[in-house]
């Protein structure tokens, strides 16, 4: 009834067809799938060379188990990394020989090289057998009936998110039975031009469902369903046609409109469930995979093959026959272009992935990786000339997260970061609507990834700065203390009342939270100065935000969401010296009673705190390389630092009984402390949520 | 100042300011014929005056700016402007009241401010509200319609009630005079009843005014065609025309003598201009949905309060300014909420 009046509703007033779906905004752009879809699947010949890069995933590179001159066979294992990384192992797409592992440029937004191994392939082919090294007993025995047995299968056989995202996907499968209660295949394939997933559907229909199947029986989860956009009816059909052998899955034809094939709002539309900001679909018993990626498990575990080929589009206005094409990985994308005959030369970037989230390539010879989904060949067009922001708020109607991408655009490029955060930029999928819509040609993505990555930079150097400025102040709180012990030891019996009421004073001030004069060391000076410096020298580059070097590092900080984990491990030690405070000033008895053991030993307390640094130092390290694989477990950890080091560093505060004028300093930097601390624990707390909004950024579109 | 797109989204769906601006301009077509048909050709030529003077201030201002003239110019905003203005002034006034008004429209609500999307004001009421305020007695004589008149201008009639104050052959009195408006608000201060005022020449039978009744209808229709194109956003004359309708038809059943009903208060005036064409202009209005229709209900409430309580006859120019004031605080407080957010 209601769809009824709102389709009635479009024709009077077509812009209402954003009412006919369930999650917020969304665009209608130029499909141009016929391009591609119109020509039958491609048989690609076996290219010459073959690129393989060591980083296809999201997480940690691969180390080459092949060394140069080897002979690899088809399917053989070449590159893993240590399981405590999160990662996907790659395997040789074909058999051939090593010429090569040296950087080479990666099919990356950042343009950035990477170490890839190459392989010169023969005409043999000569294959390995059972490289997944199944049990002798071929059949049942390989299906895992485990959430465990079929992680081991997906990680071996390198599977990753394919749909795009490449975040490996034994990763994504939960430990226990039952958490999922419904399974996603993501069909909707939301991009203009690409089509192979639509294709992959069509002749592949079985083989999509029966990976689904297969998670769906290790997990223990009831319910199947298929979201497919409409615009793909013979998909439909076939994947219809396959689902009647099972009684758990539901085909469900879908609204077309980007971004239907978002996370989020393919979760919306199917479910009417939103994934709470900060969690992942998980969380919420919902896991979702492409339908490419359920091939992939499905030939991993009914063939025993990993994945070393995926169905691509070929596509764009700038030629004659794009096409589909199963190609093996590492196949150069020019190429592939090449086969589907430019109209003119490629003397223009291609792009990877759609045309409204893909990245120009930084140039046409790199190769076909586990995540990429389509190449593009569109000639570049001139685009209208940048107006001002006329608050016409289109972009806002169009965003599928419901944010105001005209204030953010705004905020962004006034620099007001703080404001951007507020305003949820970390929730920003990047999915273009904004910026396909606005009037004024403004390339608002632009600027939310340079406000992203200037708001994460930012808080790193401030991370450091604030760790050189704690090891001054600790240093100097230590000294300080052994000279007033020093003296104390004189005057212990006068000094005794006049301290309380500094520590009074202390109190209030600190209540009023009055700005601290702390005498900077040289290293936090100089830290704080090249932030300065580099903020200066992007406000004059402002117009035009994203130059290579920021988003260098954007990728940079996307490589190392470990990071916040370290952040944690700082803020745990200066929560230590916050608790020690307030021991400080809740007792002052208590102190001077202690104050007499403390004065006792000063060597003692020095190497207890010395102790404590180190700690805090060595959690922080340990965590950075634990929380990609074990988020959980490290979290664990960092809370229980602080406790751990309660007990040594009560006794630090043994600063009792001392000469007034000496005292003054250390209680001053004490007051810096806990205040510096209570800053860091929010800081931290935001970059907890930082590391987890990167994440799911990366598991958007899949 | 083409440049190539180099990050994603390299798609756009060929939306430009231009394109907005011109749909809004060709959906006051009809309003610019009924217009013409009623007062005569006086608004074509207060157009081609406004226009003229819009490209001087608009250059000149470019130039002292140091910004590209092209661009910014064939953006078309100040030709939206300028047509506001050209709407709400008597279509026989002396020709520097509009030249004024669009100057200080131009330089005062826009250039000052950093140019167009960076003017708290809508530059049109701004400027109008100058005149009105600085030439009280030029505004308000008002050109009867033809047929109420026995009096058809032609062409150079108007042109040299514009340019010389005068026509040898006629009398001001007899071809200008008070707005339907201004006669029930004159009414009033000497005792009239509102339904007595009604009686007179000015209006229909059937208690609607004449001549801008029709001109509202037609302003109505472009704004209709604006609104099914998503040019114009709906919270905009919803908002505007429920709390004005809303109030009169309230305070008419009250008290009729002294409250014009709601089709009078909805079909007299610059009513359905302002809420299709003027408070819609997006860059002084809120941004967020909520916020638009709490921006147009403010002006609705605002301008009975004026019209009928305060010392103008029509107060959209005022109302549109006020609100134009909360535009931050609107914004502020009416963030829709963000997906996964409860
Ligand atoms: S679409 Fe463009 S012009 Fe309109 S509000 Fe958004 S950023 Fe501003
Ligand atoms: S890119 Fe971000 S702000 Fe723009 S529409 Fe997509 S989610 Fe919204």
């Amino acid at each position: 009834m209601k769809t009824q009046l709102i389709k009635w509703l479009t024709k009077i007033y077509p812009i209402a067809k954003r009412a006919l779906k369930k999650f917020h905004g969304g665009v209608f752009p130029s499909y141009y799938k016929e391009l591609s879809s119109r020509h039958t699947t491609l048989q690609t010949s076996l290219p010459k060379e073959l690129i393989l890069p060591l980083n296809q995933h999201i997480g940690a590179e691969d180390l080459p188990l092949v060394a140069m001159g080897d002979k690899v066979k088809k399917y053989q294992l070449i590159a893993a990394a240590d399981l405590k990384n999160l990662h996907a192992p790659i395997h040789a797409p074909a058999s051939g020989t090593i010429t090569a592992i040296e950087y080479r440029q990666l099919p990356h937004t950042s343009g950035l090289t990477g170490l890839c191994i190459v392989i010169t392939t023969d005409e043999q082919q000569v294959e390995q057998t059972n490289p997944l090294n199944f049990p002798a007993k071929k059949g049942d025995a390989c299906q895992p009936n485990t959430p465990q047995a079929l992680k081991d299968i997906v990680y071996q056989a390198g599977i990753v998110g394919m749909g795009g995202a490449g975040f490996p996907t034994f990763a994504k499968i939960p430990n226990v039975k039952g958490k999922i209660q419904t399974l996603i295949i993501n069909g909707a394939e939301c991009e203009p031009f690409i089509t192979c997933d639509d294709v992959l559907m069509q002749q592949h229909a079985s083989e999509v469902l029966s990976g689904a199947q297969i998670i769906a029986k290790a997990l223990a989860c009831p319910s199947i369903i298929a979201g497919i956009e409409d615009n793909k009816p013979l998909a439909i059909k076939a994947m219809k046609q396959a689902a009647h052998k099972f009684e758990n899955i539901q085909i469900q034809p879908l609204l077309t409109i980007y971004p239907m094939g978002g996370e989020k709002q393919l979760i919306k539309e199917l479910l009417n469930t939103e994934i709470p900001a900060g969690t992942h679909a998980i969380d919420s018993g919902i896991l979702m995979m492409n339908v490419s990626t359920l091939r992939a498990i499905h030939q991993a575990i009914n063939l025993g093959r990993p994945l070393i080929s995926r169905l691509i589009t070929v596509s764009g206005l700038g030629l004659d026959k794009p096409f589909n094409s199963e190609v093996l990985l590492g196949t150069p994308f020019e190429q592939l272009v090449e086969q589907a005959q430019p109209k003119s030369a490629l003397n223009y970037p291609l792009i990877q992935g759609g045309p409204m989230m893909g990245f120009e390539v930084p140039n046409n010879q790199v190769p076909v990786i586990k995540t990429t989904n389509c190449i593009l060949a569109n000639p570049p067009q001139t685009t209208e000339t940048t107006m001002p922001c006329i608050r016409c708020g289109e972009c806002m109607d169009a965003c599928p997260i419901n944010l105001l991408p005209q204030q953010l655009y705004w905020y962004s490029r006034s620099h007001e970061f703080e404001k951007v955060e507020k305003l949820n930029l970390f929730d920003c999928i990047e999915c273009g609507c904004c910026s396909f819509v606005c009037p004024s040609h403004i390339p608002l993505v632009q600027y939310y990834r340079f406000a992203k990555s200037e708001i994460k930079t930012a808080k790193i150097e401030q991370q450091k700065a604030n760790l050189a400025q704690k090891r001054h102040e600790n240093k100097l709180a230590r000294e300080a203390r052994l000279k007033a012990e020093k003296d104390a030891r004189i005057k212990a019996k006068k000094e005794a009342i006049k301290q309380k009421a500094l520590l009074k004073a202390a109190n209030t001030d600190e209540d009023a939270s009055a700005p601290t004069k702390i005498k900077k060391s040289p290293a936090v000076a100089a830290a704080e100065k090249a932030a300065a410096m580099r903020k200066k020298k992007l406000t004059q580059t402002s117009q035009y935000p994203i130059d290579t070097q920021t988003q260098t590092q954007t990728e940079e900080m996307s490589k190392k969401p470990a990071l916040s984990a370290r952040e944690k491990a700082i803020a745990a030690a200066k929560k230590r010296s916050t608790q020690t405070k307030s021991n400080v000033e809740n007792s002052a008895e208590k102190r001077k009673r202690k104050a007499q053991t403390a004065s006792n030993s000063p060597s003692v307390i020095e190497t207890a705190e010395q102790k404590a640094i180190r700690r805090a130092a060595e959690l922080a390290k340990n965590m950075k390389k634990k929380a990609l694989a074990e988020k959980n477990r490290v979290e664990k950890q960092t809370n229980n630092a602080p406790e751990d080091h309660q007990l040594t560093t009560s006794q630090n505060t043994g600063t009792g009984t001392q000469d007034k004028s000496v005292i003054e300093k250390p209680i001053a930097n004490k007051r810096a402390v806990a205040m510096q601390a209570a800053k860091e624990r929010a800081a931290a707390m935001k970059a907890k949520k930082l590391a987890e909004a990167l994440q799911t950024k990366n598991e958007k579109i899949e | 100042m083409s440049q190539r797109l180099t990050t994603s989204p390299f798609l756009h769906n060929n939306s430009s300011v231009q394109k907005l601006m011109l749909q809004i301009q060709l959906a006051a077509l009809p309003a610019l014929l009924t217009h013409i048909y009623f007062f005569g050709l006086g608004i074509t030529i207060q157009w081609t005056l406004a226009v003229l003077t819009l490209l001087v201030v608009e250059t000149t201002m470019l130039k002292l700016r140091n910004r590209p003239v092209m661009p910014y110019l064939s953006d078309l905003s100040g030709l939206i402007t300028v047509t506001g203005i050209v709407f709400c002034i008597p279509p026989e006034s002396p020709w520097w009241l509009v030249v004024s008004a669009v100057t200080f429209a131009l330089i005062f609500g826009k250039h000052l401010y950093g140019g167009l999307g960076y003017n708290p004001f809508n530059p049109a009421m701004l400027g109008y509200a100058f005149v009105l305020i600085s030439f009280p007695a030029e505004i308000s004589h008002w050109t009867l319609p033809s047929t109420l008149s026995g009096h058809t201008l032609s062409f150079i009639d108007s042109f040299h009630l514009i340019f010389y104050g005068h026509i040898p052959s006629l009398s001001l009195d007899q071809i200008t005079g008070a707005t339907p408006l201004d006669a029930i608000k004159t009414g009033l201060t000497m005792g009239k009843s509102v339904t007595d005022s009604l009686q007179s020449h000015l209006f229909y039978l059937d208690a609607l005014p004449y001549g801008w009744t029709e001109l509202n209808i037609a302003f109505l229709v472009g704004g209709l065609y604006l609104l099914s194109r998503n040019y114009i956003r709906w919270q905009y004359p919803v908002g505007f025309l429920l709390a004005l309708g809303g109030m009169s038809a309230i305070f008419h059943a009250i008290d009729p003598n002294t409250y014009a009903s709601a089709s009078v208060n909805l079909f007299s005036g610059g009513v359905m201009l302002a809420a299709f064409f003027i408070i819609t202009d997006p860059v002084t209005s809120s941004t967020t949905p909520k916020g638009r229709f709490i921006f147009a209900f403010g002006i609705g409430v605002l301008v009975f309060i004026i019209r009928n309580w305060g010392a103008f006859p029509d107060g959209i120019a005022f109302a549109i300014l006020l609100m134009n004031l909360c535009v931050p605080l609107i914004d502020q407080y009416t963030k829709p909420r963000v997906m996964g957010y409860k």
